[in-house]
């Protein structure tokens, strides 16, 4: 995180994410606010970037929050926003893999470890290899029903599957409990139509610290680094004041999600608009021939350098300007229009050149 | 949709050779490893890159490629975020703690506070002394550690060992050990959610002819 000093002497940060940010702003300021609320943004957050890849420090990120409702339903509502986001960016094969925070929380605090074990358990988990696993969940006398429930929980891919787990005992009430809500979930994703592209991934372990439910990472095939991810954090807003509410939410890397279309064969264009330099002997003239211009969608600069011809078409063209608009002594006269792409000119007036060439987008 | 899965093989050093007999032994012989960047293999699914072992982890990471054979200490050095799929069992080395034969330092407390540690893995030197409670000054470097007390650079180092051979050679004793490495198959995240089925057959494979 970065951190100064305010003049005052009080402690200042740049934010590394938005939704604490939000948190704050509906424990102070929205208390009077009705439920569910629902929040977006699209914004700029600073980081660290890692000790050894990437020295970029400013990301824009977009989100969205919905807090105020604890149910299956919103977390399904929020997992099918998340895909949709996505492809309506134009990305395909998107998938959303989710795990869940407190039923690994609740797992692990199960296995009687201490804090240094489940660091080690998570890590396991985290590494996808089972054999160490199970070697390792052997090695501490875990109950073999516990021991299984994991194994299967790392195995396990498609949400419905969970329904298999073997929670024999009820020592496993609330882990039961969140395999349950995770199950309803999936039949919100059904409705939503997007249960195809949602998966279950319990070595999603990093990062929880304040998520208190399921918790999603979203990718495409081909981009190495996820596009975002978010979860549920019910006990977040609290820690800002009295006001207690759950709530749920994502992130998407504005960076990735580039990347991630550029790998897929998308295009950008690198302008929308066509640009036009005004040049005129007449100061007035050129000032009013540039207010159509701009009306009718040019990017329009007038020419300050009043130099020849040659020169003021090689300013346009090094500074990649599309035309050149030359204007005598009044703008109703006809114009000398010098395109810079094809390199020709043509005669017209500033009425039929607008019409022509203006509109919104090339 | 589907391409070839690309693997990250160690170009030089200690780890290169075992990394290709064991894909070997796996059934992915390389083809034509001269004058290519990306070597195709007797397996059309898989084809084979050679990459600086210390770079294996963020081109992992990152998805430059799917799988990569690196250290565990490497792993651990860089933060990488990836799965570390399989023990390859071989590449056995510990990161040590040395100091100078002669020196009269014998243990981690000995070392005196705000002393010059050289190393080429400053993330998990700095770690280790901050948990010890000790400050040290840290100095990256990008090889060659072992000479730096023969140059009077630093009086302790952090280092890789495997048998104790270069440390004796260059008049040093082990005070401490950072940490027990291997090498690993190591795998981007996104990687194996694409390829799960044909990543679990050579993770298989290669538990097979391991051990």
């Amino acid at each position: 995180m970065f951190k100064f000093q305010d003049f005052d002497g009080k402690m200042l940060a740049l934010r590394t994410e938005m939704t604490t940010p939000i948190a704050r702003i509906v424990s102070a300021k929205m208390a009077s606010c009705p439920e569910p609320i629902r929040l977006s943004y699209v914004t700029n957050v600073f980081r660290h970037g890692q000790s050894y890849v990437g020295s970029g420090r400013e990301f824009c990120q977009a989100g969205a929050e919905l807090i105020g409702c604890d149910s299956s339903e919103t977390d399904g509502e929020i997992l099918s926003l998340i895909v949709s986001c996505l492809r309506k960016l134009g990305l395909s094969d998107v998938r959303v893999d989710m795990g869940h925070a407190d039923l690994l929380k609740d797992l692990l605090n199960a296995t009687g470890l201490g804090e240094e074990g489940q660091v080690t358990l998570r890590g396991l988990l985290a590494d996808r290899d089972n054999e160490k696993l199970k070697k390792f969940l052997d090695g501490i006398n875990v109950q073999p029903d516990l021991s299984e429930i994991f194994l299967q929980l790392s195995r396990c891919r498609k949400l419905g599957e969970l329904s298999s787990l073997p929670f024999n005992s009820s020592e496993y009430g609330r882990p039961e409990n969140h395999v349950s809500n995770l199950l309803k979930t999936r039949d919100a994703l059904i409705d939503y139509g997007v249960e195809g592209s949602v998966f279950f991934d319990f070595s999603l372990t990093r990062k929880i610290e304040y998520y208190t439910g399921m918790v999603f990472e979203a990718s495409v095939p081909n981009t190495g680094l996820p596009l975002g991810g978010g979860g549920r954090y019910n006990d977040l807003i609290e820690r800002f004041g009295c006001l207690k509410l759950p709530a749920t939410g994502f992130a998407l890397q504005i960076d990735n999600c580039l990347e991630a279309l550029e790998a897929q064969g998308l295009q950008f264009a690198e302008k929308t608009r066509s640009t036009v330099l005004v040049t005129s002997s007449f100061r007035k003239v050129a000032i009013e021939a540039a207010r159509p211009l701009r009306e009718a969608g040019f990017s329009t600069s007038i020419d300050l350098q009043k130099a020849d011809e040659k020169k003021t078409i090689d300013y346009a063209e090094l500074s990649g300007m599309d035309y050149v608009v030359f204007v005598g002594a009044s703008v109703v006269e006809p114009i000398r229009v010098y395109d810079v792409n094809s390199d020709t000119f043509r005669n017209t007036t500033l009425a039929a050149f607008s019409q022509q060439n203006g509109g919104r987008f090339r | 949709m589907k391409r070839r899965i690309r693997i990250a093989v160690p170009s030089k050093g200690r780890l290169k050779q075992p990394s290709v007999q064991l894909l070997q032994n796996a059934g992915l012989s390389i083809l034509e490893e001269e004058r290519t960047y990306v070597c195709a293999t007797s397996d059309p699914r898989f084809e084979i890159v050679f990459a600086r072992v210390f770079d294996v982890p963020a081109y992992v990471q990152y998805g430059a490629v799917d799988l990569g054979i690196t250290g565990h200490d490497l792993v651990l050095e860089r933060e990488a975020e990836v799965h570390e799929l399989l023990d390859l069992g071989f590449g056995k080395c510990q990161l040590v703690v040395a100091v100078p034969e002669g020196s009269d330092i014998n243990s981690i407390d000995a070392i005196p506070a705000s002393s010059r540690v050289v190393t080429e893995y400053p993330n998990l030197a700095k770690k280790y002394f901050e948990r010890l409670g000790k400050q040290v000054e840290v100095l990256e470097v990008a090889g060659t550690t072992e000479l730096a007390p023969q140059l009077g650079l630093a009086k302790v180092i952090v280092d890789l060992t495997s048998s104790g051979e270069t440390m004796r050679k260059n008049n040093l004793k082990i005070v401490g050990t950072v940490l027990d490495s291997t090498c690993r198959l190591t795998c981007n995240k996104i990687s194996y959610r694409t390829f799960e089925r044909e990543i679990n057959e050579l993770v298989h494979s290669l538990r097979q002819v391991g051990s």
